[in-house]
């Protein structure tokens, strides 16, 4: 946006201005000015300015840490939407499905989305940790790494499994209940461990509220810290790329 | 594509081919002297050393791929809705009633095996294996060839846990019990599920 004193004007001056403010750098033409550009901007800030040319084939990568990555916020978004309309009481929470579905606009394939997408990540998750495993890419110095995704994994399962319970169907209390009871046979904590997750004997209203206040605030912002770490020590350890 | 480095033949000519990219070290040995005759040192592959800046090489994969699972969700979306059965009901169990598909491998588990194996030793020694992967693989190298023992263990795991959700969604119905008309069929029906 470097205006030559033959067309400056003071408009294209003004909007010069702005772009300037916002961009500390003109259009990316050359590698210099895009690595500016890397370097400069918060948002690309979380990649290296350059990288191995072998680490980012998608044929080496299968994009599937970035797939997981994206289908988090895409789960983030519709989640949000979601959040209008659900209301987590066992009075109210199946209605307001079905006035997702039949009542609100695009309530249906935003729901829709939000479901396939949460298998979608849980997939995409167990890939890529097979992907990393079966390069070796866990091997120092990325051991601690490897330590994190594992449990990005279980954030990851932890979260769609704490929102199974949410739209209160048959579906819905019966797989939590099978799930839950899962963890009574743990030696001496098992059943108050099931009780602290349900908060009561039974799945009712107590667990609702606890899987609901899981599922939107305590494990996405688990998960949202240890992706940040994760995705941290990817850059500070550097890349693997090559076999 | 292999780069030479190290190798030459003999003063007035650039024997040696420096790498394209900023990362072309400096540790490359000066061609002079007559040990230049000598076959290649080293043979490395150019992509390997070759470096792009990320902006907008590797964002712009992100943002196709990223695109790419829009549209698929999307798609998907529209097509197919999202279960949801009768309100829920206390009083009345399904049957079977099953964990969530990620879980019915446990449940699978707890079929054969002692519940505090099944629910509780299994996996738990799962989780905290594979934490410790790293420091209990002390093998160097990544290259598949040289990790037969490590590749191996894995591909067992990932096969068993595989194959125990699969029967757990596919091959279980009443009770829990074995089934194969959910896939096959009933002999007494003309189409099969």
């Amino acid at each position: 946006m470097s205006a030559t004193p033959r067309e400056a004007s003071p408009i294209r001056a003004f909007v010069a201005q702005i772009w300037g403010s916002i961009f500390r750098h003109g259009l990316p033409t050359t590698d210099k000015v895009a690595a500016r550009t890397a370097l400069t901007n918060f948002f690309l800030h979380i990649h290296p300015v350059r990288v191995k040319k072998s680490a980012i084939r998608v044929s080496y990568t299968l994009c599937l840490g970035g797939l997981s990555f994206f289908l988090f916020i895409l789960l983030t978004i519709t989640g949000l939407f979601l959040m209008f309309y659900y209301i987590p009481s066992i009075d109210q929470a199946y209605q307001n499905i079905k006035d997702l579905q039949f009542v609100a606009t695009f309530g249906l394939v935003i729901r829709n989305m939000h479901r396939w997408a949460a298998h979608g990540m849980v997939i995409t998750v167990w890939l890529h940790m097979a992907r990393v495993f079966y390069q070796g890419a866990y091997k120092p110095p990325r051991e601690f790494n490897w330590a994190i995704g594992t449990l990005l994994l279980l954030t990851t399962l932890l979260l769609s499994f704490s929102g199974y319970l949410l739209p209160w169907d048959q579906l819905a209390v019966w797989a939590i209940t099978v799930g839950t009871n899962m963890a009574k046979y743990a030696p001496l904590v098992g059943p108050y461990t099931r009780y602290l997750l349900l908060g009561g004997r039974t799945v009712a209203q107590g667990a609702l509220i606890r899987f609901y206040v899981l599922h939107v605030i305590a494990l996405p912002l688990i998960g949202f810290l240890l992706m940040v770490v994760h995705f941290w020590r990817v850059r500070k350890d550097g890349f693997t790329g090559g076999l | 594509m292999a780069t030479v480095v190290g190798g030459g033949n003999g003063e007035g000519r650039r024997a040696v081919q420096v790498p394209p990219g900023p990362l072309a070290r400096p540790s490359q040995r000066p061609v002079t002297g007559p040990e230049l005759t000598s076959p290649p040192l080293v043979v490395r592959r150019r992509e390997e050393e070759e470096t792009v800046v990320t902006f907008p090489h590797l964002v712009w994969k992100e943002f196709l791929a990223g695109l790419a699972a829009f549209v698929f969700f999307m798609a998907v979306s529209i097509q197919i809705n999202a279960p949801l059965l009768q309100r829920a009901n206390t009083a009345i169990t399904p049957n079977p009633a099953k964990a969530p598909w990620y879980f019915v491998g446990l449940q699978e588990l707890l079929e054969r095996f002692p519940p505090v194996m099944a629910g509780v030793a299994f996996p738990t020694f799962v989780i905290v294996f594979m934490i410790l992967t790293p420091y209990l693989d002390r093998n160097p190298s990544r290259r598949p060839q040289d990790r037969k023992v490590a590749i191996t263990l894995f591909t067992i795991y990932a096969c068993l846990a595989v194959a125990f959700v699969v029967i757990g969604v596919f091959f279980r119905s009443l009770a829990f019990n074995w089934d194969w008309t959910m896939i096959l069929g009933h002999p007494g029906l003309s189409s099969p599920v």
